[in-house]
């Protein structure tokens, strides 16, 4: 197809706000499937989901659609994610696009993912069309949607489209915009071959799928093509494109979108933002943008049972295959035994992660408090970069710790403002931007240490505004920062798997919390067990759990013997459940304690 | 694996036939309940005796037959009999005459049958009183639980130390001199002085026997309910800590001991010769059959193990049940693992302990093997001291007596009994069949 007639696009919405009722309404109205298959696509997008797991971030389906003035369009619709721990992602996906459709729910407003997007939107240079959806509620304000649109994201929503996804209203007038609001794609077909990656995934039964949008030139079955960003060469197996359902084609070239299979095995070698290019004939410059991108949070990974070790290894290495930003490696604790370093891109991520593995692995976890990277500077003038509290330098050693700091932009209801700047200001926060969108709207930016953020922060952003809050945020440089290790020693024995790092003006208060949330877990032994919190061999906090004084069952219960030995089972039973550490039990809730403490300090 | 050759338990087998039955009837009727009794339903008003009575006489009769069907085996000759409650002193001489009938009519009593009636003190009408030694009780045990009277009411017991020292006398006057009294410690209200002034009262008193529990707060008592309740009544505030219950329990033990009354279980004193025989059987593993609201029983079985058969603790559930119906017993049987366990957590309650020979004798010679580690890493905690001929509890460890029992299970498997006792070449000899499940 002449590139007049393609146009690529994306949809930007918050969650909720309706972005998989308009896709399915824009497959529906194009004709790319009949009411009869909408719902068998639906599912099978599920199973698929399913299969892949969170790295299914982006669908391109591809529509064709015959306009008022009676010439017919190939619309690539791009189905991005929307969450913040994914935005690397989302970048290449609108990347691959010229237009984009910004959803905003009218009973709502913008919200903070919506304005995070946007921006990556129009940093990318894509045309945006704003859409006003779910205006057949009663609670609809299109005046006001338009105006926050204009405010906090800075777009003209003139010319804004009512709609209502669900009844359909308005959605005719979507398609039209596309065909004349949005750009065709541009790019020289006869031009060396420049494919952009947007999304990988490993089939177990194809290898590794591609979806890519040719830039320049043209891509065909059985050429010999080159990744640029590490020069690997692989040979194109098939070339295909979603309608949804997948349909071989002969070739893609400069404006299109689809999928290919190559000779690739590992997903690790088909990176998302990369660029394909022909073997034998380059192209001189990759495409811009492409990062490897790093995992930013870190947690220990735990089998509660040891030798759950091996199964959680191979549990491991199966995600790993379909997901290339999460990573790991053995680690050891002397309190929790052989387990994995992991490292997620967030949060979202790593209980995604986690509860994959529970669920579909049926493993019984314990996770060490998460934390971030932090680059040390050490008196020597060499540099390290520490993501395990059990790795960390000896203080002395220590010229300069940097942490990762990111940039947040919440979105609330004035009523809560004050609730989140405490709260912000609590976790370190500094204001860059405070702002009212529209008269009761306000819009925070804030500088917060990413290692804040990780512990609780989404939780209580959430209770403290009671759901009416969004939040977005990206990575923005590094704070000097005073970080100290702090030790939970319990007997007297350091406990690896209990250490974290913190803000040393945090460290008493935190270790104080750590201290007494540990008294209240850990129970009574027959002997006296101190808990104290150390920052090396300064005791900052302690609590004794008093010795038990008896244990014994004095009734006779007429013979019941049957009760007793009930009784003494599930002693056993709640025993084996804890992990001994020196000659304390400790129970698992005890390792989850660290990862709530921030609450209470 | 260290090679064990375990044998299956033997001792209940036709031996256990010779081996003296003890009977424990269920007596769940009081005329107030205590505020920390957990007596699962609740003790019941006396209206309903005799429709108890009547059921427990059929049950009586029944015994043999249930017994059958369970695949157990009963044994006839009667040496302790145990009314216990509840407050079985409320029945009269002639329900109590009815039961001891029925009984006889299925077992027969030795000469020498220990038959202990549990009275509330003051609550022990003339009547029976005087009929007791003709029906052949020759023991009572009261449930005094304290001598300070204030401590007393507040638990809702009925009596006080006047009482109690009168009823001591009375029993004496009718020629019943085996009298225990149970103390509790851990009342609400109680001091260590006035668990002192309990102690001295109970020695004074001459009895042979006493008993002393520690309290257990059950969630299932007015006491306890109040306790999660965060309530106020019942002295909830004014319970003991468990430092000061654990130290009333080992001053009981010195007294005691220093008044000539031996401990010869966890819970139990005496002095020579006057140890409870019924309370023995539980701890030393011997076939006993209770029958009655939420009574308990433990039976050889036909093919030399065992079982042990709890009955419903639902009063109305107990009345309107046929006899034969088998819905309100839980019949447990006891494998050989489960028997082994046993014989260590519930041998090790008693002072004398457990026999290393006797387990030997009955479980096989490596038997005791298996749990030397177990033995040894309590021995060096101070919570239990051994030798090559027996293992005790110290009294250390009798205060952490649960802590202690808990290590003997799952130490050995079932398999492991069965497959090194027998070898692989006889495993299909305790191949038991296919389950059938039916339409």
């Amino acid at each position: 197809m002449d590139r007049e007639h393609i146009r690529n696009f994306a949809i930007i919405a918050h969650i909720d706000h309706g972005k998989s009722t308009l896709s399915d309404r824009l497959l529906e109205l194009t004709g790319s499937l009949t009411a009869r298959e909408m719902q068998a696509q639906v599912l099978d997008a599920m199973d698929l989901e399913r299969e892949r797991g969170i790295t299914i971030k982006a669908h391109a389906v591809r529509m064709a659609y015959q306009a008022e003035n009676g010439e017919t369009y190939q619309l690539n619709l791009i189905d991005t994610p929307g969450h913040v721990d994914f935005s690397y992602e989302v970048s290449r996906s609108l990347a691959s696009c010229e237009g984009a459709l910004l959803i905003v729910d009218a009973t709502q407003g913008v919200e903070a993912q919506t304005l995070a997007n946007a921006h990556i939107a129009i940093n990318n240079g894509l045309d945006i069309i704003p859409i006003i959806n779910k205006i057949d509620l009663p609670s609809a304000d299109v005046e006001r949607s338009k105006e926050m649109i204009e405010q906090t994201i800075g777009l003209d929503a003139t010319d804004a489209l009512p709609i209502s996804a669900k009844t359909g209203l308005g959605v005719e007038a979507v398609l039209e915009a596309v065909v004349h609001r949005l750009p065709p794609p541009t790019g020289n077909a006869e031009a060396p071959l420049q494919a952009l990656i947007f999304d990988s995934w490993f089939d177990a039964y194809r290898g590794v799928v591609v979806l890519t949008r040719v830039i320049n030139g043209r891509l065909k079955r059985g050429e010999k093509i080159r990744l640029m960003s590490n020069g690997k060469s692989f040979e194109v197996e098939s070339i295909g494109v979603q309608t949804p359902k997948p349909v071989v084609v002969q070739e893609l070239s400069a404006g299109e979108v689809g999928f290919f299979v190559a000779t690739i095995k590992n997903v690790v070698d088909a990176k998302i933002g990369d660029t394909i290019t022909h073997d034998a004939n380059p192209c001189a410059t990759a495409l811009p943008g492409f990062e490897d991108i790093k995992p930013m949070v870190f947690a220990g990974l735990y089998t509660v049972d040891a030798h759950e070790h091996t199964l959680l290894r191979e549990a491991l290495e199966k995600l790993r295959l379909n997901d290339s930003s999460f990573f790991f490696e053995p680690e050891s604790s002397a309190a929790l035994g052989f387990g994995f370093r992991c490292g997620f891109l967030g949060l979202l991520h790593m209980e995604i992660i986690q509860e994959r593995l529970e669920r579909e692995f049926n493993l019984n976890l314990i996770t060490t408090a998460p934390g971030v990277r932090y680059r040390i500077t050490l008196t020597d003038g060499s540099v390290v970069e520490v993501d395990n509290p059990s790795r960390w330098p000896n203080p002395t050693n220590i010229e300069k710790i940097e942490e990762p700091v990111i940039t947040a932009t919440i979105l609330t209801n004035e009523e809560y403002v004050g609730g989140i700047l405490k709260l912000v200001e609590d976790k370190r926060g500094r204001q860059k931007n405070f702002e009212y969108v529209g008269s009761t709207r306000v819009m925070l930016t804030y500088e917060l240490p990413l290692n804040e953020i990780v512990l609780d922060f989404y939780d209580r952003l959430k209770s403290i505004s009671r759901g009416y809050a969004s939040l977005d945020y990206h990575l923005s440089g590094t704070w000097d920062s005073p970080m100290v290790k702090l030790d939970i020693l319990v007997s007297g024995e350091p406990v690896d798997a209990l250490s974290i790092i913190v803000h040393q003006e945090f460290a008493y208060d935190r270790g104080r919390a750590l201290v007494s949330k540990m008294r209240e877990l850990i129970p009574r032994q027959m002997f006296e067990v101190a808990i104290q919190a150390a920052i090396g061999a300064k005791v900052i906090a302690r609590e004794t759990v008093a010795a038990l004084r008896k244990n014994v069952l004095a009734k006779c219960y007429g013979g019941d013997i049957s009760r007793k030995r009930k009784l003494l089972e599930k002693q056993k039973e709640g025993k084996k459940r804890m992990k001994r550490i020196g000659r304390v039990d400790i129970p698992q809730e005890a390792f989850l304690a660290v990862l709530r403490i921030g609450e209470e300090s | 694996m260290p090679d064990r050759t375990l044998m299956r338990p033997k001792q209940l087998g036709l031996p256990a036939l010779a081996q003296g039955l003890g009977v424990y009837v269920s007596v769940p009727f009081c005329r107030a309940k205590c505020s920390y009794c957990n007596f699962a339903s609740g003790v019941f008003g006396s209206e309903r005796m005799a429709a108890y009575v009547a059921k427990l006489t059929a049950e009586i009769r029944e015994a043999p037959k249930r017994v059958a069907a369970w695949g157990g085996q009963l044994p006839r000759r009667l040496d302790s009999l145990y009314f216990g409650g509840g407050t079985p002193s409320l029945l009269s001489a002639s329900q109590l005459e009815a039961i001891l009938e029925a009984l006889a009519k299925v077992f027969s009593f030795d000469a020498a049958a220990e038959i202990t009636l549990e009275c509330a003190p003051g609550q022990l009408k003339d009547e029976l009183l005087q009929a007791m030694p003709g029906l052949g009780f020759n023991r009572v045990s009261l449930g005094v639980q304290s001598f300070v009277d204030h401590e007393a009411a507040a638990v809702g017991r009925l009596h006080t130390r006047a009482i109690t020292l009168k009823e001591i006398e009375r029993l004496r006057r009718a020629g019943i001199d085996d009298i225990n009294v149970d103390l509790i410690a851990g009342l609400p209200h109680q001091t260590r002085e006035s668990w002192n002034v309990s102690l001295v009262e109970a020695i004074a008193t001459g009895v042979p026997h006493l008993s002393v529990y520690m309290l257990d707060v059950d969630e299932d008592s007015r006491l306890g309910r109040e306790m999660l309740a965060g309530g106020t009544r019942y002295g909830v505030g004014m319970v003991p800590n468990e430092q000061a219950i654990a130290d009333m329990y080992s001053e009981a033990c010195e007294q005691f001991a220093a008044a000539g009354g031996a401990q010869y279980e966890i819970s139990n004193f005496a002095r020579l010769g006057h140890e409870s025989r019924h309370n023995l059987k539980y701890w030393k593993r011997q076939p006993y059959f209770g029958f009655g609201l939420d009574a308990h029983s433990f039976l050889p079985r036909v093919d030399g193990e065992a079982i042990r058969v709890g009955t419903t603790d639902d009063l109305a559930a107990y009345l309107e049940h046929k006899v034969r119906g088998d819905e309100r017993e839980t019949i447990t049987p006891v494998s050989a693992a489960q028997a082994l366990e046993e014989a260590w957590f519930l041998g090790l309650r008693l002072t004398e302990g457990v026999s290393l020979a006797a387990i030997e004798r009955e479980f096989g010679e490596t038997a005791i093997q298996a749990f030397q580690p177990i033995l040894k890493e309590a021995q060096q905690q101070g919570l239990i001291e051994y030798d090559e001929h027996r293992a005790r509890l110290t009294p250390h460890g009798r205060l952490f007596a649960n802590d202690v029992f808990e290590r003997f299970l799952g130490v050995v498997r079932e398999e492991e009994l069965v497959a090194i006792a027998w070898g692989p070449a006889h495993a299909h000899v305790l191949y038991r069949g296919p389950t059938f499940v039916g339409p």
